[in-house]
């Protein structure tokens, strides 16, 4: 009973202390698409990503209910970085759900704005509200609401010591008048965080780390799913400092080689907390150089700024340039692509679980793109077409002369080259039983049958990579091989393996189709995932090069057209691929099926 | 008589359907019909392609021939073709072979629906050679100085292989239209709809939000068109809210989780 009791006066004083509304709370989630194209609608960057940011120690002042629940020493609050506009996980702080949903777009307005970013927190944060009240009176409303309940959100002023009240009537005036407030007075302890601001400074601070000597960078291995999108901050730090808080060496912690974190000299609760939630806990996972990550294994992403230590020349012939979108400029022959031959892989024939779509396929393929077509009541034509004479004559009417069938050849100049992903991402499981290379395999065989019917040359490719020294390049079957017992065989034997540099793999793809002579040349790419390699190639890194390489192959006169089964694709695939190339496959085992029909929508011209 | 004489003698002020130029394709129009040359127009759906060609056949006192061109379009819908009746068989103009006869403007609009058959027809008309042979008949059609031939193609329209041939292309003066400026388009807003101009700054200010938003979550980004008939609605006394998701938002996609994030971007200009 009195443990009972305990447990509910914890809550209570949890509840209370966070000034948290959790009846009112509006998670991410739930508003993440309407905030990312509000943020888009109002000028933000379309390569970014949306997602739950780290949460931000603030220093300020704790009531005592907060000490005693030991809680509200961090706080979410939003910014954009390179990556992503970070919004928080969740917001509970005021009581009305309205609110908490305003503030995020609120958020995600001033993100999209912020007219000067390169002013300090104060000034900064003023003129971004005045942009966006100026321009949008929609938000200037919310706004003038949100500024209430944040003021009555904050701490008292007259319970404050008279620094910090000058203090907080400053930021209250910044608030209700933004641009008003200059200055900052002088206080012993920062502020009480702003809730309706951008957060102080970007994450990653510190100094640049040496180049890495070691390979082992952290990372994020293709078939991790970013279990916990919370990312952490990560900071490299040089030695550990010692000013104000004790330094304290957490035994309990994950990253046993080498954390330094700045911990208050409280007791630290939940000393059984397991290794995640340990992460979650602090503000700044410090990685010191030179260290074995141990990222992968937390599935966590962490922000990390490349190590540029991999300036190294690379010779081959296949060599691929790349695109770095931070200095905007295109790295010659940065890539390898070492061609993999499947010479050893045994023929076979179509496996028999694919022989009743096959014979669908063919009956469809020879319906939908048929060689010759024959068009009735044609004003002109090779035949007569009977019967709208015999109807032209029964009514006297003055009908047109369409008394003729036309036989027309279906005018098809079509080269496509298709291209697999073949990281190890795909060796996840879409089904009881069915991984999605399985669905990769069988969709290159349906579509290698179908496309046999209508006689359009095609190639097939596979790729994953292993850094730049190693982007692998399968040749299933090349344009001037036809499909049979060979190049079903190395079908049959693609297997996952590493990553998805997809830049230097389009580049390659590029090449082979641009030397086809035809009217229409369709890349069609398979995917499941963001492109991503094993050192820095992740993220918007990765994106950006692979839209680079994108629009070169646009330039060059191809189609790309890419076909995914990542859920989450629309978050990045537009930016990529352009809004009308590409399309999602809710559901991943039917991809077999659809891949055929979705090339005859393609590249049927309308007759 | 020059050209714009003729023009000025038969055109009146008050037919001319009112056109906002937002460059100079007025007097790039002008120039290209002085000197007989064809002209493509191309730009996103709704930015005035269509409004533009009624504007400038009026303004250069020419009948306007417009066809709106779709994938079962043949040459001889253009052209022309035989029919019958009692008597036997005779020969009809097509629109395009009227505006030749008859000196006029003919406007093919979203010239890439239309069979790649189709526009070979074009191409004896659009060089200087400036004829239409009618295979039918044996005829060849000199066209005289006032013919004029404007194509218009909506270049984010087109499905992934259509688009005109280099060959077809570049036998065109060009104009690219786009949105106008901010300032300009809330002038037309407001002339077209007649609603206050304040409302009309703010529904083109809602229009360049969703516009930018456009290749990332929207298939096409909204023209003057929607705008105007938002502001419509309004003018005659609808919510702005209300105007917006009708006549903007639900036009633009039909999928519940998309209209509902466009409404916040409403919502962030006409909320209170
Ligand atoms: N410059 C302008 N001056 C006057 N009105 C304009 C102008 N631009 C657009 N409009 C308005 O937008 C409406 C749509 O324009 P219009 O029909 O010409 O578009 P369009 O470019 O032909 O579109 P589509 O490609 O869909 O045919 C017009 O009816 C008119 O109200
Ligand atoms: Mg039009």
């Amino acid at each position: 009973m009195e443990e009972q009791i305990g447990i509910a006066w914890h809550r209570l004083v949890n509840r209370l202390a966070a000034r948290r509304f959790p009846e009112a709370a509006v998670e991410l989630a739930s508003v993440s698409r309407d905030a990312a194209l509000l943020f888009r609608a109002l000028g933000g960057d379309h390569g970014v990503a949306t997602q739950a940011g780290a949460k931000t120690r603030h220093g300020a002042r704790r009531t005592l209910l907060e000490r005693l629940a030991g809680s509200a020493r961090k706080v979410d609050l939003a910014w954009l970085d390179n990556q992503a506009l970070r919004l928080p996980p969740v917001i509970d702080v005021f009581p009305e759900t309205a609110l908490n949903r305003s503030l995020y777009f609120w958020l995600a307005a001033l993100c999209a704005v912020d007219p000067r970013p390169d002013l300090p927190w104060l000034t900064r944060n003023q003129a971004a509200a005045r942009a966006v009240t100026h321009d949008f009176p929609g938000l200037a409303a919310s706004y003038a609401r949100l500024v209430e309940a944040e003021i009555a959100r904050r701490p008292q002023i007259g319970k404050l010591a008279q620094d910090e009240a000058r203090q907080e009537q400053a930021i209250r005036d910044a608030l209700r008048n933004p641009g008003s407030v200059r200055t900052l007075p002088a206080a012993r302890r920062p502020p009480h965080p702003v809730l309706l601001w951008l957060r102080p400074e970007l994450p990653v601070t510190g100094k640049k780390p040496q180049p890495d000597h070691s390979p082992d960078q952290p990372s994020r291995s293709g078939s991790t799913r970013q279990s916990d999108k919370i990312r952490r901050m990560a900071e490299h730090t040089e030695m550990p400092e010692r000013k104000g808080g004790l330094l304290l060496f957490r035994p309990e912690s994950i990253f046993s080689w080498a954390e330094y974190a700045k911990v208050e000299h409280e007791t630290k609760e939940n000393e059984d907390q397991d290794l995640a939630q340990a992460a979650d806990d602090l503000d700044i996972i410090a990685i010191a150089r030179d260290r074995k990550s141990v990222a992968k294994k937390l599935r966590m992403s962490l922000d990390l700024p490349s190590a540029e230590g991999d300036s190294l020349a690379l010779v081959g012939d296949g060599m691929q340039p790349e695109w770095d979108y931070r200095t905007h400029a295109l790295k010659p022959a940065h890539c390898r692509i070492n061609m993999v031959s499947l010479a050893d892989a045994e023929p076979c024939a179509l496996p028999r679980h694919l022989e009743r779509d096959q014979q669908r396929l063919r009956r469809q393929f020879g319906a939908l793109l048929p060689l010759h077509q024959r068009l009735k009541a044609q004003s002109e034509g090779n035949d007569i077409d009977i019967d709208p004479y015999i109807r032209h004559l029964a009514h006297r009417a003055g009908a047109e002369t369409r008394f003729y069938f036309d036989q027309r050849k279906r005018g098809r100049d079509l080269a496509c080259l298709l291209l697999a992903d073949l990281s190890l991402s795909t060796e996840a499981w879409v089904g009881e039983d069915r991984r999605v290379i399985d669905v990769i395999r069988d969709s290159l065989f349906l579509f290698s049958e179908a496309l046999s019917v209508t006689r359009d040359r095609f190639a097939l490719y596979g790729f994953s990579s292993q850094q730049r020294s190693d982007v692998r390049f399968h040749t299933l079957k090349a344009f001037s091989e036809s499909y049979d017992g060979t190049v079903r065989g190395r079908i049959n034997s693609i297997s996952p393996a590493y990553y998805t540099r997809m830049g230097a793999a389009i580049r390659r793809a590029s090449e082979i189709l641009g030397r086809q002579k035809a009217r229409e040349r369709l890349l069609l790419l398979i995917t499941d995932g963001k492109p991503n390699d094993a050192d820095h190639y992740e993220g918007r890194y990765g994106i950006e090069d692979t839209r680079k390489a994108l629009i070169a192959a646009r330039q060059q006169g191809l189609r790309p057209f890419c076909v995914t089964v990542d859920q989450e694709a629309h978050e990045y695939l537009p930016h990529i691929f352009g809004k009308n190339s590409f399309i999602i496959i809710r559901k991943p085992s039917e991809l077999p099926i659809r891949l055929p029909l979705l090339y005859a929508q393609l590249t049927h011209q309308g007759h | 008589m020059s050209v714009t004489s003729i023009a000025r003698a038969i055109s009146s002020p008050n037919l001319i359907p009112p056109y906002m130029p937002t460059g100079d394709e007025i007097a790039v129009f002008e120039l290209a019909y002085q000197n007989r040359l064809p002209v493509l127009i191309k730009g996103p759906t709704g930015c005035g392609k269509t409004r533009f060609v009624e504007h400038m056949a009026a303004r250069l006192g020419r009948a306007l021939y417009t066809v709106s061109c779709h994938d079962d379009l043949s040459a001889s819908d253009l052209v022309g073709r035989h029919l019958i009746d009692a008597s036997g068989t005779y020969w009809t103009d097509g629109p395009l072979t009227q505006a030749v006869r008859h000196g006029g403007i003919c406007y093919l609009d979203e010239v890439v629906e239309a069979r790649k058959d189709t526009t070979v027809v074009l191409h004896a008309l659009s060089d200087d050679r400036r004829i239409l042979p009618i295979d039918r008949t044996g005829e060849i059609l000199k066209a005289p100085p006032e013919f004029m031939l404007v194509v218009s193609y909506n270049p984010g329209y087109q499905h992934l292989l259509k688009g005109l041939k280099p060959s077809t292309r570049q036998r065109f003066v060009s104009l690219a239209f786009g949105f106008p400026e901010a300032a300009r388009e809330a002038e037309i807003v407001a002339t077209e709809s007649g609603v206050e101009h304040a409302i009309a700054r703010r529904l083109v200010t809602l229009a360049n939000a969703l516009r930018s938003t456009a290749d990332h979550d929207l298939e096409e980004a909204p023209g003057t068109r929607l705008i105007v008939d938002a502001a419509k609605l309004i003018a005659s006394g609808c919510d702005p809210q209300v105007a917006c998701r009708a006549a903007i938002v639900e036009c633009l996609s039909d999928e519940p989780e998309i209209t509902r994030a466009l409404m916040v971007v409403v919502l962030a200009i006409f909320g209170n």
